[in-house]
């Protein structure tokens, strides 16, 4: 559904992508996994309209959206999640989550959302008159992602979502991605924790310094030498 | 004590348009990043329209002070949409040369237009004083501290109740992140730069009846809404609003008990006294509603 084909981006004169292609399809968790610096991020401000490709082809169902801006991209159906968190500090969870969903218009159907998010995740539901800058690192990235969902996307794109995350908190994060993807939402997530990423993920791509070198199933860049050395600690 | 009251009475009147004033600017501040040179000049702006619209129009003094409000919100999304949204990725030097220039223009803009003489903008309301105990106020001051109120308190129950005012404040936090909800970020600036102007065309529009309306009255102006900003912490809205009760107070009180003259010279030495001793501004930035 999604297609990148040779996009290269930047940011003024320094070019962070030089040649990326790549694919998700319908309904699979891909990875993009790689060192740091080597483009991630920028790969999905690229599609998600935050930086404009100064080459290549971005398509979604088969139309080309490279150069939308964000606003429109979102009504298209895709949602970013961006490294970092990035939660308003001083709104309140409510007005977070409410952000989410700014482009619906089904304000009823939001409030059922809203609600739905609060049972999937209860410690917003206690939260949700606090500012979110007052919630804990967990939490944060909890609400992050509740209000990446909250405007229905059908891709939604995580950047580092276990970023700075106690062990037993990065688990849980990876579960709520797999909850994501097997309700119907097609996920594309970026991680530097390529270990965890390319054992939850249906298909994979690393990328070095704007290029992407690889691409195949989780396990088969599991199984790959380079990967193993450059990634996965040599073993 | 009952002098006290007096000029407490009047510092209040004053505080509540100077709150206007600072809130438009650490708004424009506070989501922009810009900072305006022409605010001084949409505040005088603001008193000269109602002076035409009065005095050579003849239209209704409330609904002149509508349209001269209505007016500076034009002149501010004008100039945002003429000049700052060319500069969005301009070195804030830059922004600041493009901003004063503008202001030059402006004031002399007015000078052109109306002369140097100083205009005098009639009003509906009684020349005697409402006297209510010890205290005695002009009926149109009462009207002024009304209408500022009325305007501060619906500027805040649109930041905080609406969608447009959370997008918004959004906007203020992490503009990248807004944008990616959904939000027009281009808009917002637009919004936020004609209501900024616009409320303080208001302040000008409630205060020329009060003085006298002249084309360099931006000029003091426009530095007292920096120091009220400044005062109040950048870019934070309840210190801006505190700021312009803040300045009142010590213009009014400074000027009736040690100095007429140098009345407005006190509340400069006010802001040199709260940035020496607390340098973030009254209201620190983790208190910002922004
Ligand atoms: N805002 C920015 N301005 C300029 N260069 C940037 C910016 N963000 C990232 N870069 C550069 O772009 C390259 C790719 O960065 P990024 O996409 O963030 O990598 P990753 O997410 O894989 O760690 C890096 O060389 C980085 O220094
Ligand atoms: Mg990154």
């Amino acid at each position: 559904m999604l297609r990148l084909e040779g996009v290269a981006a930047g940011y003024g004169r320094t070019l962070a992508l030089a040649d990326v292609s790549l694919d998700v399809r319908q309904g699979e968790l891909v990875s993009l996994i790689g060192a740091n610096g080597a483009g991630k991020s920028t790969t999905l401000k690229t599609i998600s309209g935050l930086l404009k490709p100064s080459a290549g082809r971005i398509t979604w169902d088969g139309a080309e959206i490279g150069g939308l801006s964000p606003r429109e991209i979102l009504a298209r159906g895709i949602a970013h999640c961006p490294e970092g968190r990035r939660v308003f500090p001083h709104l309140t969870v409510r007005e977070n989550l409410e952000m989410g969903a700014l482009l619906r218009r089904d304000r009823a159907a939001v409030a059922t959302d809203l609600d739905a998010m609060c049972d999937r995740f209860p410690r917003l539901r206690e939260r949700l008159a606090q500012a979110a800058g007052t919630l804990s690192g967990g939490e944060q990235q909890m609400l992050a992602i509740a209000r990446a969902l909250m405007s229905r996307p059908r891709l939604v794109m995580f950047d580092e979502p276990s970023l700075g995350l106690a062990p037993s908190l990065v688990e849980q994060v990876f579960q709520i991605v797999r909850e994501i993807r097997a309700n119907g939402t097609t996920v594309l997530m970026v991680e530097q924790n390529a270990m965890a990423a390319l054992r939850l993920c249906d298909r994979a791509f690393l990328l070095e310094t704007g290029h992407v070198v690889q691409a195949g199933t989780g396990a088969e860049l599991l199984a790959s030498p380079d990967v193993r050395a450059a990634y996965l600690g040599g073993a | 004590m009952d002098q006290l009251l007096q000029h407490l009475v009047n510092g209040t009147v004053l505080g509540g348009t100077y709150a206007l004033l600072g809130i438009g600017l650490t708004l424009i501040f506070g989501v922009m990043r810009v900072v305006n040179f022409t605010h001084g000049e949409l505040y005088a702006f603001g008193a000269y329209m109602t002076y035409a619209f009065v005095s050579l129009l003849g239209v209704n003094f409330y609904l002149a002070l509508a349209l001269a409000t209505l007016a500076g919100v034009a002149l501010g999304a004008a100039l945002e949409l003429v000049l700052l949204r060319r500069m969005r990725r301009a070195d804030i030097d830059s922004v600041m040369l493009v901003m004063i220039g503008a202001s030059l223009v402006l004031q002399n803009a007015e000078m052109w237009a109306w002369g140097g003489v100083a205009k005098l903008i009639p009003n509906p309301f009684a020349g005697s004083p409402l006297v209510l105990g010890p205290v005695s106020v002009l009926p149109l001051r009462l009207f002024v501290l009304g209408v500022s109120a009325a305007l501060l308190l619906g500027f805040w129950l649109m930041l905080d109740r609406t969608r447009a005012g959370v997008a918004m404040r959004a906007t203020f936090q992490d503009p990248e992140t807004a944008a990616l909800m959904g939000v027009r970020v281009g808009w917002v600036n637009t919004a936020t730069f004609a209501i900024g102007s616009g409320l303080a065309a208001a302040a000008g529009a409630l205060l020329g009846p009060v003085f006298m309306v002249s084309p360099t009255m931006g000029d003091l102006v426009g530095l007292k809404a920096f120091a009220i900003v400044i005062l109040g912490g950048l870019g934070s809205l309840p210190g801006a609003t505190l700021g312009g009760f803040a300045l009142g107070f010590v213009e009014e009180f400074a000027g009736g008990y040690l100095s007429t003259e140098y009345r407005d010279a006190f509340g400069f030495l006010l802001i040199i006294l709260v940035l020496a001793l607390k340098p973030q501004g009254l209201v620190p930035a983790k208190e910002r509603i922004g």
